[in-house]
């Protein structure tokens, strides 16, 4: 194994120990999805299927799954772009940094930690959901398709919180981001189909990209394998990541330097 | 290579036009101990940042072990140690992790980097506490753990800055002995920054003195001292009322220096040897002594002679903003 692989390796082994052994980290990113699931699911479980535009569905709860699952990766990243900060506000960075060590592990190892945990918190939520009565229409490919888009989603997701900590370098300040996520989710179809809503609530709905990825990723489970809907979450996640992990990288090579 | 540092003119300013370095020139010898002295703020992480190629200079020029910090950054770190101010250690990690892990960032194979690592637990004294998380561990163990990473892959040049601040009394020395030892025994070059006169005192075999970003004295601790001059010899009498006469015996010595209340004082020119017939003079004039103080010139003596301000008394004034982590200070 090259020097750069087992170093991005052992940094990211590295970033999943930290978060396993930090609950504060861990837990809210499985604790509010599925309170949030539970809720929408007992709230609507039963009327959701009267509810004019509503897709037909076999239960509320393989629908809310997707949400979860997002919502999910969300909070991780947000927790991923907290740990880099704390990083370099304690200093760990700066040990990377004066040390020969690929100067792109410092990056990528955490968005392979990211990847890890968020493929893990996948298969969490949805043995949860199957356990109360889910199904996903699309067997076990599309359980797969859905396990590995929300792994590769923690890749933006993570590239966006690294950038936020690249850029405030405070754990607070990149904590503080935490509500826009949430917006993001909110102002999307993450929660409810964009059908049942209505005037601008539903312009920012059909304009968010979060809105496309998460219908990609629920077509899997409640309607079945659709390769069309997998790839347009794809080139979503692949978009931002450009966009993310580009500006991190940028970032990255900026403080380096040393001169932020 | 005979100088393990030369920094020629260097210069980091930061935005805002504050110069936190402002031209610098050191050449610090292959083995040996050399001590940066300065208060907070002085410019002495902003020195060695540069120096650990985490920060560009502005100007002037620095090799680290031959290498240039600007042009030939990877084998500058090759080639160095680190231990940052606040000993920057993952707490969630244990000391056995995080040793494997800075073997792996130094690409040290997997085999002789555990090996490393046990050796370097077992020198530093914390064999012991190797699987305990580090958020556990108190700040003299912290420090060592910190040594112990910046050993692991045998640097040419340690560079320790501030190591010692915040430790209780004990640990500095375990700590001192430690880099005593390792510079004697690897010939490791250390570059050690610090607040503390003692420090440079007991480390360093040359000590820079830096403040507001220029150096303003440089030379072995001794020579240093030898260029204030005389050392200073402070007499109490047993009598107050003889209080006088004992200045005016004094006063045959040399001139009168500042001392303690109920006590007179002097620089002998005469140096040590002088203190047998002052007492012998105090005698014959029948001047009975209740205390003799013979006060060599200290560091503080040379940093007030060359700044016009004290440094210990700075650094315990300063002692409130401790807590700011070396990032901050770089603005």
């Amino acid at each position: 194994m090259s020097p750069a692989l087992l170093q991005t390796l052992s940094l990211a082994r590295r970033s999943v120990k930290g978060t396993f052994r930090f609950p504060q980290a861990w837990f809210p990113s499985l604790f509010f999805p599925l309170v949030l699931m539970a809720i929408f699911t007992a709230s609507f479980g039963t009327s959701a299927a009267h509810i004019p535009g509503f897709p037909k569905i076999d239960g509320f709860l393989s629908f809310a799954m997707t949400g979860a699952i997002v919502q999910g990766v969300l909070i991780s990243g947000v927790g991923a772009g907290g740990f880099f900060a704390a990083d370099i506000e304690g200093g760990f960075f700066d040990r990377l940094a004066s040390s020969p060590a690929s100067r792109s592990a410092i990056l990528v190892s955490r968005l392979v930690a990211g990847m890890f945990l968020a493929t893990c918190q996948a298969i969490f939520f949805m043995a949860i959901a199957l356990i109360f009565g889910a199904t996903i229409q699309g067997g076990v490919v599309g359980a797969l398709i859905v396990i590995v888009l929300a792994g590769l989603l923690a890749i933006p997701i993570g590239g966006l919180g690294v950038l936020l900590a690249l850029r405030t370098g405070s754990a607070e300040a990149v904590q503080g981001m935490f509500p826009l996520f949430f917006a993001l989710m909110f102002f999307s179809s993450t929660f409810f189909p964009r059908e049942t809503m209505t005037g601008w609530f539903q312009t920012v709905a059909n304009l968010n990209p979060i809105s496309h990825l998460v219908e990609g990723m629920r077509q899997q489970i409640i309607v079945g394998v659709d390769w069309r809907a997998a790839g347009v979450s794809l080139a979503i996640i692949i978009g931002l990541a450009v966009l993310t992990v580009g500006g991190s990288a940028l970032n990255l090579r900026r403080r380096l330097e040393g001169n932020q | 290579m005979d100088e393990a540092i030369v920094v020629e003119g260097l210069e980091r300013e930061f935005k805002g036009g504050i110069r936190a370095v402002d031209g610098i020139d050191l050449h610090v010898r292959a083995g040996e101990v050399y001590g940066f002295l300065g208060p907070n703020g002085a410019g002495k992480s902003t020195t060695v940042r540069m120096l650990t190629t985490l920060l560009r200079p502005t100007g002037g020029t620095a090799t680290v072990a031959g290498f240039d910090v600007l042009h030939q950054a990877g084998d500058v770190r090759k080639s160095i140690g680190v231990a940052l101010q606040d000993a920057a250690i993952d707490p969630f990690m244990t000391g056995r992790e995080l040793l494997r892990l800075q073997a792996i960032l130094h690409a040290i194979p997997r085999i002789e980097g555990h090996a490393r690592g046990e050796e370097l637990l077992e020198r530093v004294g914390l064999i012991d506490a190797a699987d305990r998380r580090v958020g556990t561990y108190s700040g003299g163990m912290r420090r060592r753990l910190d040594l112990a990473l910046a050993l692991v892959h045998e640097p040419v040049v340690l560079f320790l800055d501030e190591p010692t601040t915040g430790l209780d009394p004990t640990s500095r020395v375990a700590l001192w002995e430690e880099v005593r030892r390792l510079n004697k025994e690897s010939g490791t070059t250390v570059f050690l920054t610090t607040q503390y006169l003692e420090e440079a005192d007991q480390l360093a075999e040359r000590v820079g003195i830096i403040d507001g970003g220029k150096i303003v004295a440089e030379g072995t601790p001794a020579q240093l001292k030898a260029e204030i001059g005389d050392p200073t010899l402070v007499i109490t009498p047993t009598d107050p009322s003889q209080l006088e006469a004992a200045s005016g015996v004094l006063r045959t010595f040399g001139p009168s220096a500042d001392t303690k209340p109920g006590a007179t004082a002097v620089r002998l020119h005469e140096g040590t040897e002088g203190i047998v017939r002052v007492v012998r003079a105090l005698d014959d004039a029948g001047i009975s002594t209740a205390g003799i103080e013979l006060h060599q010139p200290s560091l503080d003596d040379v940093f007030v002679e060359r700044t016009g301000h004290r440094l210990e008394g700075d650094a315990e004034g300063a002692a409130g903003g401790k807590g700011r982590r070396g990032r901050k200070s770089r603005q």
